[in-house]
């Protein structure tokens, strides 16, 4: 028991950082019906962007979010404006492949600036880690992206509830036309969602990069961890992407304690085949 | 001129061919391998576009039975000195077993659901390799032959793949089963009610699709000598054939011909620069998306009537 203790609490923190790195793709999902399957590599787009800002001003990663998380903004704003609305409403598969092209081409434009390196973002948080009782330790920057994922969860719940803003975007996922009749422009409004969508992801870009090592072809895993997270939570579940997120990171973490480190992937995409089996539409989900 | 190229396609089709499977004998070596690699390309985009363009089953996961496959010829040539051909078809085998053993999970699912699902499936496949001691881990191997194998040999194993598959889809589009698909294709509840079988049509496809793809992945692994999990896995190979066949047309049996074709110029034409290559190829997708959906041979079919190889029924 003493063994599983640190697993375990690993596991509960990384499930934050999980949920944050899911959040941005089920809310595209539950407005706009969109798979965005490029939400990885933007997300890894965030990770050089916050890179370049440290190599270039030398201030902390965690500062860089000031600039990142609104060039995020914008980056989504223009994507689903200029390329994702045009091609959105007749099929399901033009607008998956539009998502999949810019994907491939975010992924090569990284790999041709940056080259193939693994780059991380250094703090010095990295190396600490706070003692718990006689043997259990908290690895600070775990602690920082559980406490940052829960606060942006929390910050998109209170937007998309509480606030006019919020309540349009709802308004006009719920009934497009009715939203049109009354006034609302629809298109506008799916493009400032994946704008908000995509802050979401600058957050949890620059959280990963602190916490991991990242190279220009990482954006594909992150979006199989996403995918992951929201396949157990059910898609456009707000509140099922922590749960989604804490048994994933349980699944991974627990598994390398078992089975060694070369299976902790392994172990979480076991555990979501075995969901995926049993209840297709995602433990919260409805269908 | 629709009408005149329907009446002769089948001269145009067969001179085409002819023309293909004489290419050792006045091309040059670099001519024989650039059809080597169309034809199993085509091969392999002709049965994504089977599951997509006419199943609509969205593979993300074929890249599954290509590591198979590959990795069965490995084995198979390196351990117990199969004969090759044999090995690749083995390939093959292995790969319908595999489908059959996925289809146990992810036939419940729909749409992006199954594409998540087979993506998953061939994510797992690359974990369980690099860390499996039988296969080398992520070592990989240098596949050796029992017998030498030429580059003739090679090209008309990829050339009867690559002829074969259109053959085949042509076919299973014109049986009964591919009316079943069509009619499910424009609308699987009604098709249902009126008797065709949605499941088993779309698995009987996908189990056809994986053989296809494992038989030709094996014999482009002979060609490519080394196989590695990270590659033979990886997500790549399904962004290709997205790109062929969105660019050629789905659900078009041409649009793979012409897709695949682009593709392999595009790819030998830079292929120094493997990166800047897939950039171009994933903005003329995106770009075709925009502005034809239907693809090059779908605009082309909508605009002219040019058909050449039609599965309706006249």
């Amino acid at each position: 028991m003493e063994d599983l203790a640190q697993p375990i609490l690993n596991g509960i923190l990384l499930g934050g950082l999980y949920a944050v790195i899911a959040i941005g793709l089920s809310t595209m999902f539950g407005i706009v019906k969109l798979v965005n399957l490029a939400h990885g590599d933007l997300m890894i787009l965030s990770s050089f962007l916050s890179l370049v800002l440290v190599s270039w001003l030398g201030i902390s990663p965690f500062w860089t979010l000031l600039i990142v998380v609104p060039a995020m903004y914008f980056i989504g704003y223009f994507i689903q404006g200029f390329l994702l609305n045009r091609v959105l409403g007749k099929e399901l598969e033009p607008p998956l492949i539009v998502a999949f092209g810019l994907s491939i081409i975010i992924q090569n434009l990284l790999l041709l600036i940056f080259t193939p390196d693994a780059r991380s973002l250094m703090t010095s948080l990295a190396i600490k880690t706070i003692p718990v009782g006689k043997s259990l330790n908290i690895p600070a920057i775990y602690l920082v992206d559980f406490l940052a994922g829960s606060v942006v969860i929390f910050c998109l719940y209170y937007f998309f509830q509480k606030t006019y803003m919020g309540r349009a975007i709802r308004a006009a996922s719920d009934d497009e036309v009715a939203a049109q009749i009354m006034g609302v422009n629809t298109k506008n409004i799916y493009a400032k969602a994946m704008g908000i969508a995509m802050m979401t992801a600058g957050v949890a870009g620059v959280l990963v990069g602190t916490t991991f090592t990242f190279y220009p072809h990482t954006g594909p895993q992150y979006l199989i961890t996403a995918f992951g997270v929201i396949v157990i939570a059910g898609f456009g579940s707000m509140r099922g992407a922590f749960v989604g997120g804490l048994i994933l990171a349980l699944a991974q973490t627990l598994g390398a304690q078992f089975f060694g480190p070369g299976y902790q992937l392994l172990c979480g995409y076991v555990v979501l085949l075995i969901v995926l089996a049993v209840r297709p539409q995602g433990l919260f989900g409805t269908v | 001129m629709g009408e005149f190229i329907y009446k002769s396609r089948y001269y145009v089709l067969g001179l085409l061919v002819l023309a293909l499977a004489t290419v050792p004998l006045w091309g040059t070596e670099y001519i024989v391998l650039f059809c080597l690699l169309f034809c199993l390309y085509l091969a392999l985009s002709q049965m994504w576009n089977l599951l997509i363009g006419y199943s609509g089953l969205l593979s993300l996961g074929q890249q599954a039975f290509i590591g198979l496959a590959g990795y069965t010829v490995a084995v198979m040539c390196n351990y117990y000195g199969v004969y090759i051909w044999l090995s690749v078809f083995f390939g093959g085998v292995l790969s319908v077993l595999l489908a059959l053993f996925m289809s146990l999970f992810i036939f419940r699912m729909k749409w992006v659901y199954f594409g998540i699902g087979t993506w998953i499936f061939a994510e797992s496949m690359l974990l369980w390799f690099s860390n499996w001691k039988y296969v080398k881990y992520g070592v990989g191997f240098f596949i050796k032959p029992t017998t030498p194998v030429t580059m003739n040999d090679l090209f008309y194993a990829s050339l009867i793949i690559g002829v074969g598959s259109v053959l085949l889809v042509y076919g299973l589009l014109r049986s009964k089963l591919g009316l079943g698909l069509m009619a499910m294709r424009d609308d699987e509840e009604v098709s249902e009610t009126m008797g065709v079988k949605v499941f088993r049509s779309k698995l009987y496809c996908f189990l056809i699709a994986a053989f296809v793809t494992g038989v030709s992945a094996g014999v482009l692994y002979v060609f490519q000598v080394f196989i590695q999990p990270y590659k033979a896995f990886a997500i790549d190979w399904t962004v290709i054939l997205v790109f062929i066949v969105v660019i050629g047309g789905i659900g078009t049996i041409e649009g793979p011909i012409v897709g695949a074709f682009i593709y392999v110029l595009l790819s030998q034409w830079l292929s120094e620069y493997v990166s800047v290559s897939m950039l171009i190829l994933g903005a003329i997708a995106i770009a075709v998306i925009l502005l034809a959906p239907k693809g090059i041979m779908g605009t082309l079919q909508e605009r002219l009537g040019f058909e050449i190889l039609s599965p309706r029924r006249r």
